[in-house]
Protein backbone atom coordinates (compact mmCIF):
# COMPACT_ATOMS: atom_id res chain seq x y z
CA UNK A 1 0.00 0.00 0.00
CA UNK A 2 1.50 3.19 -1.05
CA UNK A 3 1.00 7.04 -0.31
CA UNK A 4 -1.37 9.00 -2.50
CA UNK A 5 -0.33 11.51 -4.22
CA UNK A 6 -1.15 14.95 -3.32
CA UNK A 7 -1.31 18.32 -4.72
CA UNK A 8 1.09 19.37 -2.19
CA UNK A 9 3.61 16.70 -3.35
CA UNK A 10 2.87 17.66 -7.39
CA UNK A 11 3.58 21.01 -6.54
CA UNK A 12 6.99 20.21 -4.54
CA UNK A 13 7.83 18.04 -7.50
CA UNK A 14 7.05 20.72 -10.03
CA UNK A 15 9.48 22.65 -8.39
CA UNK A 16 12.69 20.51 -8.65
CA UNK A 17 11.33 21.13 -12.38
CA UNK A 18 12.12 25.03 -11.81
CA UNK A 19 8.30 25.28 -11.73
CA UNK A 20 6.30 27.52 -8.73
CA UNK A 21 3.16 26.85 -8.45
CA UNK A 22 1.09 27.07 -5.27
CA UNK A 23 -0.88 23.66 -4.40
CA UNK A 24 -3.98 25.38 -3.79
CA UNK A 25 -4.19 26.58 -7.12
CA UNK A 26 -3.49 23.35 -8.31
CA UNK A 27 -6.46 22.09 -6.32
CA UNK A 28 -8.49 24.85 -7.45
CA UNK A 29 -8.05 23.90 -11.07
CA UNK A 30 -7.08 20.49 -11.79
CA UNK A 31 -7.01 20.63 -15.61
CA UNK A 32 -5.57 23.52 -16.04
CA UNK A 33 -2.71 22.76 -18.48
CA UNK A 34 1.06 21.46 -17.25
CA UNK A 35 2.10 23.28 -20.33
CA UNK A 36 0.33 26.68 -19.03
CA UNK A 37 2.61 25.85 -16.19
CA UNK A 38 5.42 25.72 -18.50
CA UNK A 39 6.24 22.41 -17.27
CA UNK A 40 7.13 20.25 -20.76
CA UNK A 41 7.20 16.72 -21.69
CA UNK A 42 10.88 16.28 -20.05
CA UNK A 43 10.07 18.14 -16.85
CA UNK A 44 6.79 15.57 -16.30
CA UNK A 45 8.67 12.72 -17.26
CA UNK A 46 11.68 14.19 -14.58
CA UNK A 47 8.52 13.84 -11.52
CA UNK A 48 7.40 10.50 -13.26
CA UNK A 49 11.05 9.17 -12.21
CA UNK A 50 10.92 10.99 -9.22
CA UNK A 51 7.79 9.17 -7.71
CA UNK A 52 8.57 6.12 -8.76
CA UNK A 53 11.87 5.80 -6.60
CA UNK A 54 9.96 7.25 -3.31
CA UNK A 55 7.31 5.17 -4.01
CA UNK A 56 9.61 2.48 -5.03
CA UNK A 57 7.54 1.17 -7.61
CA UNK A 58 6.82 1.71 -11.09
CA UNK A 59 4.28 3.87 -12.82
CA UNK A 60 2.32 3.55 -15.75
CA UNK A 61 3.94 4.03 -18.83
CA UNK A 62 1.75 6.40 -19.98
CA UNK A 63 2.24 8.42 -16.98
CA UNK A 64 4.14 10.83 -18.62
CA UNK A 65 1.82 11.90 -21.16
CA UNK A 66 -0.69 13.67 -19.04
CA UNK A 67 -1.90 16.57 -19.77
CA UNK A 68 -3.22 17.98 -16.45
CA UNK A 69 -2.36 17.55 -12.57
CA UNK A 70 -5.96 15.99 -12.28
CA UNK A 71 -5.35 13.63 -14.86
CA UNK A 72 -1.73 12.97 -13.56
CA UNK A 73 -3.29 12.50 -9.74
CA UNK A 74 -5.97 10.85 -11.04
CA UNK A 75 -3.86 8.07 -13.24
CA UNK A 76 -1.18 7.79 -10.66
CA UNK A 77 -3.12 7.33 -7.45
CA UNK A 78 -5.56 4.40 -9.23
CA UNK A 79 -2.32 2.77 -9.93
CA UNK A 80 -0.66 3.14 -6.43
CA UNK A 81 -4.42 2.13 -4.98
CA UNK A 82 -4.59 -0.79 -7.03
CA UNK A 83 -0.88 -1.76 -6.85
CA UNK A 84 -1.27 -2.31 -10.90
CA UNK B 1 22.01 56.01 -36.13
CA UNK B 2 19.56 54.35 -38.46
CA UNK B 3 20.21 56.58 -41.22
CA UNK B 4 23.60 55.80 -41.50
CA UNK B 5 23.14 52.93 -44.24
CA UNK B 6 21.31 55.67 -46.09
CA UNK B 7 24.23 58.36 -45.45
CA UNK B 8 26.45 55.65 -47.23
CA UNK B 9 24.73 52.75 -49.13
CA UNK B 10 21.84 54.33 -50.32
CA UNK B 11 19.33 51.64 -48.75
CA UNK B 12 22.22 49.95 -47.47
CA UNK B 13 24.41 46.99 -49.14
CA UNK B 14 21.92 43.53 -49.21
CA UNK B 15 24.47 41.13 -48.02
CA UNK B 16 26.41 43.12 -45.80
CA UNK B 17 25.84 41.65 -42.33
CA UNK B 18 25.96 44.08 -39.48
CA UNK B 19 26.39 43.06 -35.83
CA UNK B 20 23.70 45.46 -33.79
CA UNK B 21 23.61 44.00 -30.14
CA UNK B 22 26.56 42.58 -28.27
CA UNK B 23 25.78 40.52 -24.62
CA UNK B 24 28.92 39.39 -22.92
CA UNK B 25 30.02 37.65 -20.23
CA UNK B 26 33.40 37.51 -18.95
CA UNK B 27 36.16 36.85 -16.22
CA UNK B 28 36.77 40.84 -16.08
CA UNK B 29 33.37 41.88 -16.91
CA UNK B 30 28.93 41.43 -17.30
CA UNK B 31 28.15 43.66 -19.73
CA UNK B 32 29.99 45.72 -22.58
CA UNK B 33 30.22 49.10 -20.58
CA UNK B 34 32.25 46.51 -17.50
CA UNK B 35 33.99 44.83 -19.83
CA UNK B 36 35.43 47.35 -22.04
CA UNK B 37 36.56 49.58 -18.80
CA UNK B 38 38.51 46.53 -17.55
CA UNK B 39 40.30 45.23 -21.41
CA UNK B 40 40.65 49.15 -22.18
CA UNK B 41 42.58 49.03 -18.60
CA UNK B 42 44.50 45.94 -18.89
CA UNK B 43 43.35 44.52 -15.61
CA UNK B 44 43.85 41.09 -15.50
CA UNK B 45 41.61 38.50 -13.88
CA UNK B 46 43.60 36.20 -13.75
CA UNK B 47 43.49 34.11 -10.31
CA UNK B 48 43.89 30.95 -8.31
CA UNK B 49 41.03 28.05 -8.89
CA UNK B 50 38.19 28.56 -6.84
CA UNK B 51 35.41 26.22 -8.12
CA UNK B 52 34.40 23.24 -5.68
CA UNK B 53 35.80 20.12 -6.80
CA UNK B 54 38.65 21.36 -8.50
CA UNK B 55 41.07 22.83 -5.79
CA UNK B 56 43.25 19.76 -5.56
CA UNK B 57 43.81 19.27 -9.58
CA UNK B 58 47.29 20.49 -10.73
CA UNK B 59 45.40 23.48 -12.73
CA UNK B 60 46.54 26.23 -10.90
CA UNK B 61 45.21 29.34 -12.40
CA UNK B 62 41.93 30.30 -14.32
CA UNK B 63 40.07 32.49 -15.44
CA UNK B 64 36.36 32.63 -13.75
CA UNK B 65 33.48 34.46 -14.04
CA UNK B 66 32.38 35.89 -10.62
CA UNK B 67 29.57 37.50 -9.38
CA UNK B 68 26.96 35.73 -11.60
CA UNK B 69 23.91 35.20 -10.63
CA UNK B 70 21.53 33.19 -12.93
CA UNK B 71 18.51 33.44 -10.22
CA UNK B 72 17.92 37.05 -11.63
CA UNK B 73 18.31 36.79 -14.95
CA UNK B 74 17.08 33.77 -16.25
CA UNK B 75 13.69 32.01 -14.97
CA UNK B 76 14.29 28.84 -12.70
CA UNK B 77 12.78 26.08 -15.30
CA UNK B 78 15.49 27.01 -17.77
CA UNK B 79 18.03 27.01 -14.95
CA UNK B 80 17.33 23.56 -13.66
CA UNK B 81 17.02 22.07 -17.38
CA UNK B 82 20.27 23.50 -18.01
CA UNK B 83 24.51 23.74 -17.68
CA UNK B 84 26.46 26.56 -16.57
CA UNK B 85 27.64 27.00 -20.28
CA UNK B 86 23.69 27.71 -21.67
CA UNK B 87 23.16 29.88 -18.50
CA UNK B 88 25.72 32.26 -19.95
CA UNK B 89 24.36 32.13 -23.20
CA UNK B 90 20.67 32.92 -21.89
CA UNK B 91 22.16 35.59 -20.40
CA UNK B 92 24.47 37.08 -22.94
CA UNK B 93 21.52 36.60 -25.89
CA UNK B 94 19.10 38.89 -23.48
CA UNK B 95 21.89 41.46 -23.49
CA UNK B 96 22.70 41.13 -27.10
CA UNK B 97 18.93 41.18 -28.20
CA UNK B 98 18.16 44.51 -25.48
CA UNK B 99 21.75 46.33 -26.99
CA UNK B 100 19.77 45.42 -30.57
CA UNK B 101 16.55 46.29 -28.78
CA UNK B 102 15.11 43.19 -31.15
CA UNK B 103 11.98 42.32 -29.42
CA UNK B 104 9.21 40.19 -30.15
CA UNK B 105 7.25 42.74 -31.92
CA UNK B 106 10.28 42.78 -34.55
CA UNK B 107 9.66 38.69 -35.23
CA UNK B 108 6.61 37.28 -33.61
CA UNK B 109 4.72 37.60 -37.21
CA UNK B 110 7.34 35.27 -39.10
CA UNK B 111 9.56 33.33 -35.96
CA UNK B 112 11.14 31.96 -38.80
CA UNK B 113 13.09 34.36 -39.95
CA UNK B 114 15.09 34.67 -36.63
CA UNK B 115 18.02 31.71 -35.90
CA UNK B 116 20.55 30.60 -33.56
CA UNK B 117 23.87 29.66 -34.10
CA UNK B 118 26.13 29.03 -31.20
CA UNK B 119 29.82 27.02 -31.04
CA UNK B 120 30.92 24.98 -28.34
CA UNK B 121 33.60 22.92 -27.40
CA UNK B 122 33.16 21.86 -24.02
CA UNK B 123 29.60 21.52 -23.56
CA UNK B 124 27.76 21.20 -20.40
CA UNK B 125 30.35 19.21 -17.85
CA UNK B 126 28.74 20.21 -14.57
CA UNK B 127 25.78 19.36 -15.38
CA UNK B 128 26.96 15.92 -17.11
CA UNK B 129 29.53 14.89 -14.19
CA UNK B 130 26.52 15.52 -11.22
CA UNK B 131 24.22 13.11 -13.64
CA UNK B 132 26.83 10.47 -14.27
CA UNK B 133 27.51 10.43 -10.13
CA UNK B 134 23.94 9.83 -9.74
CA UNK B 135 24.22 7.31 -12.19
CA UNK B 136 27.09 5.04 -10.65
CA UNK B 137 26.01 6.51 -7.11
CA UNK B 138 22.51 5.63 -7.53
CA UNK B 139 21.76 4.07 -10.27
CA UNK B 140 19.65 4.46 -13.58
CA UNK B 141 16.76 5.40 -12.41
CA UNK B 142 18.52 8.43 -10.59
CA UNK B 143 19.60 9.99 -13.62
CA UNK B 144 17.30 13.23 -14.67
CA UNK B 145 15.76 13.95 -17.94
CA UNK B 146 17.65 17.13 -18.94
CA UNK B 147 20.38 14.84 -19.24
CA UNK B 148 19.47 13.75 -22.30
CA UNK B 149 19.92 17.59 -23.24
CA UNK B 150 21.84 20.00 -21.24
CA UNK B 151 25.49 18.44 -21.48
CA UNK B 152 25.42 18.72 -25.31
CA UNK B 153 27.05 21.29 -27.58
CA UNK B 154 23.72 21.98 -28.67
CA UNK B 155 21.89 22.73 -25.73
CA UNK B 156 22.89 26.53 -25.51
CA UNK B 157 21.60 27.40 -28.83
CA UNK B 158 18.32 24.99 -28.28
CA UNK B 159 17.01 27.05 -25.04
CA UNK B 160 17.91 30.42 -26.33
CA UNK B 161 15.76 29.31 -29.25
CA UNK B 162 12.87 27.92 -27.68
CA UNK B 163 13.20 30.70 -24.65
CA UNK B 164 12.77 33.55 -27.19
CA UNK B 165 10.97 31.77 -29.88
CA UNK B 166 13.17 31.92 -32.59
CA UNK B 167 12.14 29.13 -34.93
CA UNK B 168 14.58 30.04 -38.14
CA UNK B 169 18.02 28.41 -38.72
CA UNK B 170 19.74 26.59 -35.94
CA UNK B 171 23.23 25.23 -35.56
CA UNK B 172 25.90 24.45 -33.44
CA UNK B 173 29.07 24.61 -34.57
CA UNK B 174 31.93 22.28 -33.28
CA UNK B 175 35.00 23.12 -35.06
CA UNK B 176 37.08 23.23 -32.19
CA UNK B 177 38.55 26.56 -30.61
CA UNK B 178 37.88 28.39 -33.80
CA UNK B 179 34.52 27.43 -34.00
CA UNK B 180 34.13 30.87 -32.22
CA UNK B 181 34.67 32.67 -35.28
CA UNK B 182 32.89 30.37 -37.83
CA UNK B 183 29.76 30.53 -35.91
CA UNK B 184 29.89 34.34 -37.19
CA UNK B 185 30.05 32.95 -40.59
CA UNK B 186 27.53 30.68 -40.26
CA UNK B 187 25.11 33.52 -38.61
CA UNK B 188 25.98 35.68 -42.12
CA UNK B 189 25.32 32.89 -44.62
CA UNK B 190 21.70 32.05 -43.40
CA UNK B 191 21.70 36.13 -43.86
CA UNK B 192 22.56 35.85 -47.08
CA UNK B 193 20.09 33.00 -47.31
CA UNK B 194 17.15 35.08 -46.13
CA UNK B 195 17.13 34.97 -42.45
CA UNK B 196 16.97 38.59 -40.87
CA UNK B 197 18.18 38.19 -37.83
CA UNK B 198 20.50 35.38 -36.31
CA UNK B 199 21.92 35.37 -32.67
CA UNK B 200 25.36 34.30 -32.67
CA UNK B 201 28.10 33.55 -30.15
CA UNK B 202 30.11 31.29 -28.09
CA UNK B 203 30.16 30.33 -24.02
CA UNK B 204 31.90 27.99 -22.49
CA UNK B 205 31.90 26.46 -18.50
CA UNK B 206 34.97 24.21 -18.30
CA UNK B 207 35.82 25.19 -15.20
CA UNK B 208 34.37 21.93 -13.39
CA UNK B 209 36.03 18.80 -12.16
CA UNK B 210 35.53 16.36 -14.96
CA UNK B 211 35.74 19.57 -17.71
CA UNK B 212 39.23 20.12 -15.69
CA UNK B 213 40.69 16.42 -15.56
CA UNK B 214 39.82 16.40 -19.31
CA UNK B 215 41.91 19.61 -20.31
CA UNK B 216 44.62 18.11 -17.87
CA UNK B 217 46.04 16.25 -21.30
CA UNK B 218 46.50 19.61 -23.33
CA UNK B 219 49.56 19.73 -23.74
CA UNK B 220 49.47 23.37 -24.09
CA UNK B 221 47.64 24.31 -20.24
CA UNK B 222 49.35 26.27 -18.12
CA UNK B 223 49.63 24.43 -14.72
CA UNK B 224 52.10 27.49 -13.52
CA UNK B 225 51.31 28.75 -10.20
CA UNK B 226 51.22 32.18 -10.46
CA UNK B 227 48.91 34.14 -12.15
CA UNK B 228 51.01 37.13 -13.66
CA UNK B 229 53.29 34.42 -14.55
CA UNK B 230 51.08 31.60 -15.79
CA UNK B 231 49.94 33.12 -19.50
CA UNK B 232 52.41 35.08 -21.31
CA UNK B 233 52.03 34.57 -25.05
CA UNK B 234 54.63 35.77 -27.63
CA UNK B 235 57.38 36.14 -24.62
CA UNK B 236 60.37 33.58 -23.95
CA UNK B 237 58.51 33.04 -20.66
CA UNK B 238 55.50 31.40 -22.62
CA UNK B 239 54.42 28.39 -21.07
CA UNK B 240 50.65 27.76 -22.11
CA UNK B 241 47.24 29.29 -21.77
CA UNK B 242 45.21 29.79 -18.59
CA UNK B 243 41.68 28.13 -19.34
CA UNK B 244 38.87 30.33 -19.02
CA UNK B 245 34.68 30.25 -19.00
CA UNK B 246 31.73 32.83 -20.26
CA UNK B 247 31.57 34.36 -23.73
CA UNK B 248 29.13 36.88 -25.80
CA UNK B 249 26.12 36.60 -27.79
CA UNK B 250 25.72 39.12 -30.66
CA UNK B 251 22.98 40.08 -33.15
CA UNK B 252 23.87 39.83 -36.65
CA UNK B 253 21.69 41.09 -39.10
CA UNK B 254 21.28 42.05 -42.72
CA UNK B 255 22.24 45.35 -42.81
CA UNK B 256 19.54 46.41 -44.96
CA UNK B 257 17.04 44.78 -42.85
CA UNK B 258 18.66 46.30 -39.66
CA UNK B 259 18.46 49.55 -41.27
CA UNK B 260 14.70 49.24 -41.70
CA UNK B 261 13.95 48.96 -38.03
CA UNK B 262 16.29 51.57 -37.25
CA UNK B 263 18.85 49.64 -35.22
CA UNK B 264 22.24 50.92 -34.67
CA UNK B 265 24.88 49.62 -36.55
CA UNK B 266 27.93 48.37 -34.10
CA UNK B 267 30.28 46.65 -36.47
CA UNK B 268 30.42 45.14 -40.23
CA UNK B 269 31.41 41.55 -40.29
CA UNK B 270 33.39 41.90 -43.24
CA UNK B 271 34.93 38.85 -43.99
CA UNK B 272 35.70 35.22 -42.77
CA UNK B 273 37.69 32.37 -43.97
CA UNK B 274 38.71 28.62 -42.05
CA UNK B 275 41.10 26.39 -42.74
CA UNK B 276 42.61 23.21 -40.98
CA UNK B 277 45.91 21.69 -41.17
CA UNK B 278 46.07 18.76 -38.07
CA UNK B 279 45.62 18.96 -34.45
CA UNK B 280 48.64 19.92 -32.65
CA UNK B 281 50.66 20.65 -36.04
CA UNK B 282 51.55 24.25 -34.94
CA UNK B 283 53.86 24.42 -37.90
CA UNK B 284 52.11 23.41 -40.16
CA UNK B 285 49.25 25.99 -38.87
CA UNK B 286 51.37 29.14 -39.76
CA UNK B 287 50.36 28.15 -43.69
CA UNK B 288 46.80 27.30 -42.72
CA UNK B 289 46.14 30.36 -40.57
CA UNK B 290 47.57 32.50 -43.46
CA UNK B 291 45.61 31.13 -45.96
CA UNK B 292 42.70 32.17 -44.20
CA UNK B 293 43.91 35.60 -43.50
CA UNK B 294 44.59 35.88 -46.99
CA UNK B 295 40.64 34.44 -47.56
CA UNK B 296 39.11 37.02 -45.16
CA UNK B 297 40.64 39.78 -46.86
CA UNK B 298 39.97 38.48 -50.35
CA UNK B 299 35.71 38.11 -48.70
CA UNK B 300 36.20 42.15 -46.73
CA UNK B 301 37.86 43.53 -50.81
CA UNK B 302 40.10 44.65 -47.55
CA UNK B 303 43.84 45.28 -48.64
CA UNK B 304 46.52 44.24 -45.69
CA UNK B 305 47.36 47.72 -44.86
CA UNK B 306 43.78 48.39 -44.52
CA UNK B 307 43.88 46.44 -41.34
CA UNK B 308 44.76 48.62 -38.23
CA UNK B 309 44.84 45.97 -35.23
CA UNK B 310 45.13 42.37 -34.96
CA UNK B 311 43.58 40.05 -32.27
CA UNK B 312 45.50 37.14 -31.78
CA UNK B 313 44.95 33.48 -31.17
CA UNK B 314 47.95 33.82 -28.67
CA UNK B 315 48.14 30.34 -27.79
CA UNK B 316 50.95 30.96 -25.51
CA UNK B 317 53.57 27.85 -26.73
CA UNK B 318 56.74 29.03 -28.13
CA UNK B 319 56.07 26.76 -31.16
CA UNK B 320 52.21 27.97 -31.34
CA UNK B 321 53.43 31.57 -30.83
CA UNK B 322 55.78 31.67 -33.62
CA UNK B 323 53.35 29.98 -36.01
CA UNK B 324 51.39 32.53 -35.92
CA UNK B 325 53.85 35.41 -35.89
CA UNK B 326 54.67 33.92 -39.16
CA UNK B 327 51.34 33.67 -40.43
CA UNK B 328 50.40 37.12 -39.90
CA UNK B 329 54.12 38.23 -41.75
CA UNK B 330 53.28 36.02 -44.45
CA UNK B 331 49.50 37.30 -44.78
CA UNK B 332 50.15 40.87 -44.16
CA UNK B 333 53.31 41.23 -45.80
CA UNK B 334 55.48 44.30 -44.04
CA UNK B 335 52.51 45.56 -42.29
CA UNK B 336 52.61 42.68 -40.60
CA UNK B 337 55.49 43.88 -38.21
CA UNK B 338 53.80 47.41 -37.95
CA UNK B 339 49.94 46.28 -37.07
CA UNK B 340 49.33 46.74 -33.78
CA UNK B 341 48.74 43.06 -32.24
CA UNK B 342 46.54 42.80 -29.12
CA UNK B 343 45.57 39.84 -27.25
CA UNK B 344 43.51 41.13 -23.81
CA UNK B 345 42.84 37.28 -23.63
CA UNK B 346 46.19 37.21 -21.39
CA UNK B 347 44.21 38.96 -18.98
CA UNK B 348 41.13 36.98 -18.61
CA UNK B 349 42.21 33.39 -19.58
CA UNK B 350 41.19 31.05 -23.20
CA UNK B 351 37.77 30.46 -22.88
CA UNK B 352 38.03 28.01 -25.74
CA UNK B 353 35.59 28.67 -28.37
CA UNK B 354 34.38 31.12 -26.53
CA UNK B 355 37.91 32.93 -25.77
CA UNK B 356 37.01 34.15 -30.21
CA UNK B 357 33.71 35.51 -29.40
CA UNK B 358 35.19 37.66 -26.63
CA UNK B 359 37.62 38.98 -28.96
CA UNK B 360 35.44 39.70 -31.27
CA UNK B 361 33.60 41.89 -28.60
CA UNK B 362 36.78 43.28 -28.18
CA UNK B 363 37.05 44.79 -31.22
CA UNK B 364 33.89 46.10 -31.87
CA UNK B 365 34.71 47.84 -28.86
CA UNK B 366 38.05 49.06 -29.70
CA UNK B 367 36.42 50.22 -33.56
CA UNK B 368 34.05 51.99 -31.24
CA UNK B 369 36.34 53.74 -29.17
CA UNK B 370 39.12 54.46 -31.48
CA UNK B 371 41.25 52.49 -28.99
CA UNK B 372 43.25 49.21 -28.96
CA UNK B 373 42.86 47.13 -25.84
CA UNK B 374 46.71 46.02 -24.72
CA UNK B 375 47.64 42.74 -23.40
CA UNK B 376 48.29 41.82 -19.90
CA UNK B 377 50.77 40.15 -18.22
CA UNK B 378 53.07 40.49 -21.52
CA UNK B 379 56.12 42.76 -21.30
CA UNK B 380 59.01 41.67 -23.59
CA UNK B 381 57.82 40.33 -26.71
CA UNK B 382 60.23 37.49 -28.57
CA UNK B 383 58.41 37.69 -31.74
CA UNK B 384 58.91 40.40 -34.54
CA UNK B 385 55.34 41.67 -33.98
CA UNK B 386 54.09 45.15 -32.71
CA UNK B 387 52.52 43.28 -29.59
CA UNK B 388 50.27 46.08 -27.88
CA UNK B 389 51.93 46.35 -24.00
CA UNK B 390 50.84 47.96 -20.92
CA UNK B 391 48.69 50.66 -21.55
CA UNK B 392 45.92 50.82 -24.22
CA UNK B 393 46.32 52.48 -27.97
CA UNK B 394 44.42 55.56 -28.82
CA UNK B 395 45.34 54.89 -32.72
CA UNK B 396 41.91 55.46 -34.14
CA UNK B 397 41.43 51.75 -35.16
CA UNK B 398 38.78 51.62 -38.43
CA UNK B 399 39.41 47.92 -39.32
CA UNK B 400 40.30 44.32 -37.36
CA UNK B 401 41.76 41.41 -38.19
CA UNK B 402 40.59 38.55 -35.56
CA UNK B 403 42.45 35.23 -35.41
CA UNK B 404 41.33 32.08 -34.01
CA UNK B 405 43.11 28.51 -33.77
CA UNK B 406 42.34 25.27 -32.38
CA UNK B 407 44.20 22.53 -30.61
CA UNK B 408 42.67 20.01 -33.23
CA UNK B 409 44.21 22.07 -36.30
CA UNK B 410 41.29 24.56 -37.28
CA UNK B 411 42.76 28.19 -38.56
CA UNK B 412 39.97 30.90 -38.53
CA UNK B 413 40.22 34.68 -39.23
CA UNK B 414 37.41 37.00 -39.61
CA UNK B 415 37.73 41.07 -40.51
CA UNK B 416 35.78 43.43 -38.35
CA UNK B 417 34.90 46.86 -40.19
CA UNK B 418 33.74 49.98 -37.95
CA UNK B 419 29.87 50.39 -38.03
CA UNK B 420 29.55 53.90 -36.82
CA UNK B 421 31.70 57.18 -36.66
CA UNK B 422 31.12 57.73 -32.78
CA UNK B 423 31.30 55.37 -30.09
CA UNK B 424 27.32 53.99 -29.93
Amino acid sequence: MSERLTMEELAALMKTAGITVDPTELASRPDSQFDDYGLDSLGLLGIVGELENRRGRALPSNADRCKSPGEFLDLVNSSLMTGA
Amino acid sequence: MNSRSGRTRGAGTPGRTVVTGMGIVAPNGIGAEAFWKATESGDSVLARVTRQGCEHLPLRVAGEVRDFDPGTLVEERFLVQTDRFSHYALAAADMALEDARLGRADYEDDPYSVGVVTAAGSGGGEFGQRELQRLWGQGPRYVGPYQSIAWFYAASTGQVSIRRGFKGPCGVVCGDEAGGLDAFAHAARAIRQGSRAMLAGATEAPLAPYSVVCQLGYEGLSTAEDPERAYRPFTDKACGFVPAEGGAMFVVEDEAAAGRRGATVRAVLAGHAATFTGPGRWEESAEGLAHAIRGALREADCAPEEIDVVFADAFGSPEADAAEARAISEALGSHGSKVPVTAPKTGTGRAYCAAATLDVAAAVLALEHGVVPPTPNVFEVCHDLDVVTGDARACGPRTALVLSRGQMGSNSALVIRKGSDSPA
